[in-house]
């Protein structure tokens, strides 16, 4: 059934579009690089500062808020260029491991970010060791997601 | 001797021979490139949103660039070595590519805006760190950054899909 869905999906003008022009995919491809770009370095600033490596003197809400307005813009620009690069191979990458490890990566990051780690930096006297866990979990997930989507430009 | 030609002898050295004939050398190359680039690239980010008056605008300015700037160095350098090595092993290919040569541009526009911005904060940066909003100037390098290095980022991408 879900494979009837991505061969569909494949079979969609837009995919069709993406598909057969290497332009309209080399463009898509590096806009999704902008996005993915302004996540990471978002999520660098927030943990960072939550280890306290960067900006220490600076509240936290300070830092933590602006970066996740981009975290979000980050994502919706790499979230909708990652779509459109998908639907003109979605039944070959939806069957590839490493495709699926950074989808599963990226859900893990997006809740831990905006669910978890935003609950407890916004306590009002949040623990440092509570704030350094969340920041090393935060980085792990998020270096992990860089590592596995190069893997996946370049190995797959 | 022309460029081309330095272009031609960079490949027959040993640096050029890493990434094309090593086992997975290309691509472990071009996986730290990428990520010394989001390193870099987006750590600058945020020091341009101060510059421009965005975000982090509570503190002064020279606080923020002190604390950014070793995260940036250090994901520059990995992208600068790793890019540099890169190039040595397909430098003529590179060379006669459109995408590759609007890359430099923007890199060399990019770090003269920076030099230009660190050496003038030198003399300026007590009026700059209070200043709010930023003096004008600080906000055109400030925006000026962000396109550079978007640039940067969207032609090295297109790069790839063009060169090889």
């Amino acid at each position: 059934m879900f494979m009837s869905l991505f061969a569909w999906i494949e079979s969609t003008v837009i995919a069709r579009s993406v598909g057969g022009s290497l332009m309209f995919t080399a463009s898509l491809s590096a806009i999704h690089l902008l996005g993915f770009t302004l996540v990471m370095g978002s999520s660098l600033l927030v943990n960072l500062r939550l280890l306290g490596a960067l900006l220490p003197q600076r509240a936290l809400n300070e830092v933590t808020r602006p970066a996740s307005r981009a975290i979000a813009l980050g994502l919706a620009i790499s979230i909708t260029t990652g779509a459109l690069l998908f639907s003109a191979r979605a039944t070959s990458a939806i069957e590839n491991r490493t495709f699926q490890m950074k989808i599963l990566l990226l859900l893990a990051a997006v809740v831990f970010h905006f669910v978890i780690q935003s609950r407890v930096t916004q306590r009002p006297q949040p623990g440092v060791l509570a704030l350094r866990t969340t920041a090393v979990f935060g980085l792990a997930l998020w270096m992990g997601l860089a590592v596995v989507a190069c893997w996946f430009i370049l190995f797959e | 001797m022309t460029i081309l030609e330095v272009c031609e002898w960079l490949e027959t050295t040993a640096l050029g021979a890493i990434a094309p004939a090593t086992l997975y050398g290309f691509q472990v190359l071009v996986g730290i490139h990428i990520l010394g680039l989001i390193l870099s690239v987006g750590t600058l980010l945020w020091m341009d949103l101060r510059m421009i008056g965005i975000s982090l605008v509570a503190g002064p300015l020279s606080e923020i660039q002190r604390s950014l700037s070793p995260w940036f160095f250090f994901g520059f350098s990995a992208m600068f070595v790793s890019g540099f090595i890169l190039f040595a092993g397909f430098a003529t290919s590179a060379y006669e590519n459109t995408y590759f040569r609007i890359k430099m541009i923007a890199l060399v526009l990019a770090g003269i805006n920076a030099l230009i911005f660190h050496v003038m904060a030198k003399k300026m940066s007590a009026d700059w760190d209070a200043a709010q909003p930023p003096p004008a100037l600080v906000r055109f390098a400030g925006l000026g950054s962000i396109v550079l290095w978007s640039t940067v980022i969207l032609s090295g991408r297109m790069m790839s899909y063009t060169m090889f």
